[in-house]
């Protein structure tokens, strides 16, 4: 049983998940290649129904997955994909008496790190990667929302995953913490193949080279965020007023209002697309179905 | 530590020698030979600047590597009395880190725990022993209406640690154990088992206090076995909340119907123990069967 | 005036150690981790185990820091932690290929000067010390400089305990012999070529 990760680190066929009623993934066809790759969508599009599937806490109803090319279906394959892991779901909680040392430590453990000096050096290299080594001795209920979401980056990083699966890492972060966190993304050691999800299109413009828009369990793109923004070319406009026949229209920061739709609003020109313009003309043709 | 040699030489008075640059150097590559090694090494004892001369032979890298790695083992700490004593016991260090996350392993649950088995053996006994008067008619044993309260409550607390031990309410962070390589069942199993035993401890003592027939302590240990197996087993089956749910009722209806029809020491009666036994013994065969699909996930 | 928390001395970290302050511990590893890394590994070739050793000790200082009375130095004090934290570290690695003591011959010369004053330092007994074969200086050496019991320095240098019994007993027999200025009888030879065949 080999990791292999020359190819596709993940491929998905046909998988289809559902709560009750619930449609959370339907029918995705996904390949993921190396390097960072942003998952975007709204709530409740089966973002997080979709992660937690690759990082094997989930099972699908239906299709076939292979990460690291091996089936989360097999038990030994599941525990092997677990070793090379690294995860992080939304809204982590944390076991807020303890105190940051204690709780990587309790994760590596997690991690089958039973050497205790093993586990002194892993956490003491995760702790300089995310900037805590101050706050070792700090209990979890003392940290800032920025401090705690790099802890939760931090204890995903041990033990040298492989794969990276980060569920909304950026939720309720401010713009300054939101640089710190893509700055860490850019330069991890071991170089893992990173999967983040995301309902901010600046996220993924700003460290992603691949995404991918999921809408209502489907994929709706796949590609680059050039070609995102592609979809929408020809379609956005800058004018001075309000347009009701476009699909979208807002005022922007500069006073200018902004449209998204087929026909040109009068005095209006043409401006570029960006990848939020094409991430918008998606969501609105999903909902128009 | 460092005796003097009979006979050794004492440095020229008024001279203060130092380990010259090329000396340290050699010295930290082992190519200095014997006599100088130990002149080195007996007065680094004593030269602060010479310690700190030498300092600079090792690779910093090095010397940050074990800093860091010391400084987290202090963050991490060596925790209570209880963990060394368990420790000197032969308990792995892993293992204990991991009890460390179990909220029913804490002080403040187990006094709580405590706490409750005291009030109710507290009221057991008052009306037992006649402080207070009791009502209704009674048959059996003096005092075994009073105990009806104590029989209900008490297994449900050893009931109430062990399964807090698995829902995933009670661990903030499960999810992380979910996505993680070690054993599910393991995890389960050992919180679980160190749940029980903590509970059984202030559990037992209460019950010596109580007024009652002598075996009583012994006669709740496996009524609160099988409850724990049971709940376990039944998690497998239909899901964590459902089997605590299932498990606390499958318990309190018989003990309260009993109590009804005054006959409250029933339930602990010898049938009532070989029934437990059984119950515990076919869980235990299920979830030994059951070990390697057993997952964390829970998500059906 | 005030000393500067750069110039606490040895005994005033220790002190704070033993209040339970991490910046002291810190310190005191930034002075001295350095020259224990080294001596220690003058004792042992596997710089994992060393590296062990070394983090040990200090957390060895962390936890006992309130046993230090005050006397002697604090460097002596740290040093008889460090070997034995070497020693503990030794009997827990497993590998076969454990460990060597010095090395038997010096490679480089050191320069006159310090051969000179470190003659100077032992004189004839330092002389009687070099003529002794390597695994007899090492028993003594490990019992009598590093301040072992039998047990221990067995582990050190991975023999068997009585070995280094006798090897201690035949070590002091030939430095007696050597300090009395008598040639090397025959039957200090003969432990010689014993010792060297035994190795």
């Amino acid at each position: 049983m080999t990791l292999n990760v020359c190819t596709a680190v993940v491929r998905i066929d046909g998988l289809s998940r559902r709560y009750g009623a619930i449609r959370a993934l339907d029918g995705v066809d996904l390949t993921l290649q190396r390097g960072i790759t942003g998952l975007l969508g709204p709530n409740g599009a089966g973002k997080t129904t979709l992660l937690s599937i690759l990082a094997t806490v989930a099972e699908p109803d239906a299709g076939r997955v292979s990460v690291l090319g091996l089936d989360p279906r097999d038990g030994a394959e599941r525990v092997e994909i677990r070793r090379h892991l690294g995860y992080l779901p939304q809204e982590l909680g944390y076991h807020r008496h303890f105190t940051v040392a204690a709780f990587l430590d309790y994760v590596a453990i997690l991690k089958e790190i039973t050497n205790r000096r093993r586990r002194a050096e892993e956490i003491a290299k995760v702790l300089a990667i995310t900037g805590l080594e101050d706050r070792a001795r700090t209990r979890i209920r003392a940290l800032s929302g920025g401090m705690r979401q790099r802890l939760g980056i931090a204890q995903a990083l041990l033990g040298n995953p492989k794969l990276l699966i980060l569920d909304e890492p950026t939720a309720g972060l401010d713009p300054e913490q939101r640089l710190r966190f893509r700055e860490l993304l850019s330069g991890l050691p071991g170089d893992p193949a990173i999967v983040l999800s995301t309902h901010q299109a600046d996220d993924i413009a700003a460290i992603c080279p691949q995404v991918v828009v999921l809408l209502q369990g489907r994929v709706h793109f796949s590609g680059t965020p050039a070609g995102l923004a592609g979809t929408a070319d020809g379609r956005v406009w800058a004018a001075g007023a309000r347009d009701d026949r476009a699909h979208l229209s807002w005022r922007g920061g500069d006073g200018r209002w902004r449209h998204i739709g087929e026909q040109p609003p009068a005095g209006a020109e043409l401006v570029t697309p960006t990848v939020e313009d094409g991430y918008l003309l998606l969501s609105h043709a999903a909902g128009a179905r | 530590m460092t005796s003097s040699f009979p006979g050794a030489a004492e440095p020229a008075a008024g001279a203060a020698w130092h380990a010259g640059e090329d000396l340290l150097a050699s010295y930290a590559a082992g190519t200095a030979g014997a006599v100088a090694d130990w002149s080195v090494e007996a007065h680094l004892t004593t030269c602060a600047s010479c310690r700190a001369a030498l300092s600079a032979h090792v690779a910093p890298e090095r010397l940050a590597h074990n800093r860091s790695a010391l400084l987290v083992r202090v963050a991490i700490g060596d925790a209570g009395p209880v963990r060394r004593l368990l420790r000197r016991c032969g308990v792995p260090d892993h293992v204990l880190s991991l009890l460390a996350a179990t909220p029913s392993l804490r002080a403040s649950w187990l006094l709580s725990v405590a706490a409750v088995a005291a009030v109710v053996a507290g009221e057991a006994a008052a009306v037992g022993y006649g402080w207070i008067p009791g009502g209704g008619p009674v048959t059996g044993p003096p005092g075994s209406a009073a105990l009806a309260p104590f029989l209900l409550v008490v297994p449900l607390l050893v009931l109430a640690g062990v399964a807090a031990a698995f829902l995933p309410v009670f661990d903030p962070a499960w999810r992380l154990a979910a996505a993680a390589p070690f054993s599910g069942f393991t995890l389960l199993l050992v919180r679980a088992v160190a749940a029980l035993a903590a509970a059984l401890v202030p559990v037992t003592g209460v019950a010596f206090v109580v007024p009652g027939p002598g075996w009583l302590p012994v006669a709740l240990l496996l009524p609160s076995l099988a409850l724990s197996a049971f709940a376990l087993a039944l998690a497998l089956v239909i899901g964590p909340r459902a089997a605590a749910v299932a498990t606390a009722a499958s318990w309190a209806l018989p003990a309260l119907w009993l109590a009804a029809a005054d006959v409250p020491l029933l339930i602990v009666a010898p049938a009532a123990q070989v029934a437990c036994a059984a119950v515990l013994c076919a869980c235990a065969v299920l979830l030994y069967l059951r070990r390697d699909r057993f997952e964390l996930g829970w998500v059906r | 005036m005030r000393p500067e928390a750069g110039e606490r001395d040895d005994a005033a970290l220790l002190r704070a150690v033993a209040r339970g302050d991490e910046q002291a511990l810190a310190a005191l590893y930034d002075r001295h981790a350095g020259w224990l890394t080294v001596r220690l590994a003058r004792r042992c070739a596997l710089p994992d185990v060393v590296d062990h050793a070394v983090q040990d000790t200090f957390l060895a200082v962390w936890r006992g820091a309130g046993s230090y009375r005050g006397g002697g130095d604090v460097a002596a004090f740290i040093w008889g932690i460090g070997i034995r934290r070497l020693i503990d570290a030794i009997r827990r690695e497993d590998s076969p290929r454990r460990l060597r003591w010095r090395a038997a011959e010096p490679e480089t010369v050191v320069s006159a000067e310090d051969q000179v004053l470190a003659g100077l330092e032992h004189g004839r007994l330092g002389q009687a010390l070099a003529g002794l074969s390597p695994e007899l200086r090492g028993a003594i050496e490990a019992t009598v400089l590093d301040g072992l019991t039998c047990a221990e320095a067995a582990i050190l240098l991975g023999v068997a305990e009585g070995t280094v019994k006798s090897r201690c007993h035949r070590a002091r027999v030939a430095l007696r012999a050597a300090l009395a200025g008598q040639q090397a009888g025959p039957g200090t030879t003969a432990y010689h070529h014993e010792a060297w065949e035994t190795s």
